[in-house]
């Protein structure tokens, strides 16, 4: 009781270098504590941003043989056409709908007025595969897909340029290249995207363009969960295209076959090297705040080596004086550690629903959400705190060594 | 009460130091003494030898009887703690405890209980004349007030033994005169009592004289304080 009577009254009666101890340490955890929820909350903006799509969907682009095979040269352009799609779509268990995309560069006009028009033709799948979101109406169905039916679905900013305020696009016709399409949906606008997002059923450009060789495949593909299953499942695709088109299993450059699992995958290997980055800066913050601590705590014991000496005259014990030392420290960076870590988490918190309402309705590509993991703030906390009490025991220990008269007369 | 027998110390550093070449003394309990001599002479050595802040090299100390010899860390803490008490020139306090928590911290080390430990130090600081300072730091008290908490301090635990290093360095004459006052009071209640002091008028006011010279004992004067009105100014 005594003990912590003396204790309390050596760190009250010495607040300037109670708080200037106790900021170090709590600025020290503050600064991790923000650090970390700031690389955290980029990680989860990632995240969430793939989580917006389907991230099973499969691309594959025709490409060149590069290797001679059953008597083919090399150079030799694959394209695919519908017997491609037939093989996927009946022999490949986990694809249910292919969707190629073919363009039409045209001309669309509605009225007086008009616009030039990059139109994909596409099957109904493709709205999960592109993730395009309806505003008004309806996306292509398969009925419009198997009946060729001239019906268009345009983004925000082909009708904003065909379409006065008042005019409700949908049942409207335009006119594109002297075809009248319907319009039976509107869709948002892509956020990166080179073009190509008004579309029309697949079969009905595939018609009017005469196209029957495509060069890209879109699907989607059920039951891959890890890295290795994409990697087989690719593998499984090639041999299926290479029987078919008859090139070599082993050429890469036959067709390209992408997944955006693939694409997720890479991009978090981008985040997690940001995050280890992160981190490395994280440390580095702590360890300046041990620094700052142990110096503190250093200068601190140096100042009082007089008031040690004196003690000692008096009948201290260096074990008694010792104790002191490290209890004051202890309770110094253990109150300040937690203050600290209080405040991080509260501007990480505070930080996070500034963002949200920043980003709110905003077209931002990447939302960031911090967030904090409580076990490394816990632990980030306790390391401080013992690095702290540390900091202050070897210097305590050293001036408790001096002899007294000398420890009286420091200056 | 003392007996000191042959003791040297030698400072090692770059040039060793043979501070006190073999020194012999006798102070019988209740004698008030002075240590005079100029200023290397060895006469704080030889204080902070008698007041186990300081070891030597050889010889042999009794204090109280027990020899103070290869003692721990602990057992001397202990002794100064029960056996001596300290004032010092530039008086040692502890600038952020009040007078009555200064008084009080020995015995602190004494596990005495707080409200006893503050009781007792409140009566020495009546006793001195300071029951007012009482809740006041150290930087609120004039020198003479200092030091006279430092007495307090002293007496607390109800020592053997005095030992004041230059009590009077700090203080102008009229104050000197003041705390020689007290420390002759404090005498005559019995208590051992040696100051090292650079003032013979000091020094007169002291039963023995001790003067030092190069780490030996020149002579030794006896004085008769009885003489000096202890209200003068020293001179």
């Amino acid at each position: 009781m005594d003990f912590w009577q003396e204790i309390f009254m050596a760190l009250s009666r010495n607040k300037l270098r109670t708080f200037l101890t106790g900021f170090a340490i709590s600025w020290g955890i503050f600064i991790l504590i923000v650090l970390l929820a700031a690389g955290n909350g980029i990680m989860n903006g990632v995240s969430e941003q793939f989580s917006d799509k389907s991230t099973n969907v499969y691309m594959i682009y025709s490409g060149e043989t590069s290797k001679p095979f059953k008597g083919h040269g090399t150079n030799r352009s694959i394209m695919f056409t519908d017997k491609d799609i037939r093989l996927l779509e009946t022999e490949v268990r986990n694809i249910d709908q292919v969707s190629p995309r073919i363009y039409f560069n045209g001309f669309a006009t509605f009225n007086d007025k008009s616009s030039r028009v990059f139109m994909s033709g596409v099957r109904p799948v493709f709205k999960d595969i592109n993730n395009v979101k309806m505003m008004e109406g309806r996306f292509i169905n398969e009925l419009d897909d198997k009946n060729r039916e001239k019906v268009i679905v345009i983004d925000e900013s082909l009708r904003d340029k065909l379409f006065d305020e008042g005019t409700f696009p949908l049942g409207q016709f335009i006119f594109i290249s002297g075809i009248a399409y319907k319009v039976i949906g509107v869709c948002e606008n892509l956020e990166y995207s080179s073009g190509g997002n008004d579309y029309v059923p697949f079969s009905t450009l595939k018609n009017i363009t005469r196209q029957s060789k495509y060069w890209m495949l879109n699907f989607i593909v059920t039951g891959l969960e890890t890295k290795e299953d994409n990697e087989a499942f690719t593998e499984y695709l090639r041999t299926k295209l290479a029987h078919l088109h008859e090139f070599d299993p082993d050429d890469t450059s036959a067709v390209y076959i992408r997944s955006r699992q693939e694409e997720y995958l890479q991009t978090m290997k981008i985040f997690n090297t940001i995050q280890l980055f992160i981190w490395i800066i994280g440390f580095a913050m702590l360890i300046s705040g041990i620094v700052g601590v142990s110096n503190i705590m250093r200068i601190t014991v140096k100042e009082r080596t007089n008031e040690i000496g004196i003690r000692k005259a008096l009948g201290a014990k260096s074990r008694s004086i010792l104790a002191s030392i490290v209890t004051e420290s202890l309770i110094i960076t253990t109150i300040f550690g937690y203050i600290g870590m209080w405040l991080g988490m509260i501007a990480a918190e505070v930080g996070g629903n500034i963002l949200a309402k920043v980003q709110e309705g905003k077209e931002i590509s990447l939302n960031i959400v911090p967030s904090i993991d409580i076990r490394i703030v816990l632990m980030a906390t306790a390391l401080l705190i013992v690095c702290g009490v540390l900091a202050g025991f070897f210097p305590a220990r050293n001036a408790v060594k001096i002899k007294p008269i000398e420890a009286m007369n420091y200056r | 009460m003392i007996r000191l027998e042959k003791i040297n110390k030698t400072y090692f550093g770059a040039q060793p130091l043979h501070v006190l070449k073999g020194i012999n003394l006798h102070i019988k309990e209740g004698e008030m003494v002075s240590i005079m001599g100029a200023s290397g002479s060895g006469k704080s050595t030889l204080l902070n030898i008698l007041g186990i802040l300081d070891n030597y090299d050889s010889g042999d100390y009794y204090l109280n009887g027990q020899l103070v010899k290869n003692l721990t860390e602990n057992q001397a803490a202990d002794m100064r703690n029960q056996l001596i008490g300290f004032i010092f020139q530039s008086f040692n306090l502890i600038p952020f405890k009040t007078a009555m928590e200064n008084v009080a911290l020995p015995l602190y080390y004494q596990n005495v209980n707080r409200k006893k430990r503050n009781q007792l130090a409140l009566e020495y600081l009546e006793r001195f004349g300071l029951k007012e300072w009482a809740d006041h730091y150290p930087n609120e008290l004039s020198g003479g007030q200092k030091q006279r908490v430092s007495m307090a301090r002293a007496l607390v635990t109800h020592p053997k033994v005095i030992l004041a290093d230059e009590p009077t360095g700090a203080l102008d004459s009229k104050t000197s005169a003041e705390v020689m006052q007290i420390l002759r009071e404090v005498h005559q209640t019995g208590i051992t009592m040696i100051i090292v002091t650079h003032e013979r008028g000091i020094a007169l006011r002291t039963d023995k004289i001790i003067h030092l010279k190069d780490g030996v004992i020149e002579n030794i004067e006896i004085n008769n304080p009885e003489t000096i009105d202890f209200t003068q100014e020293i001179k």
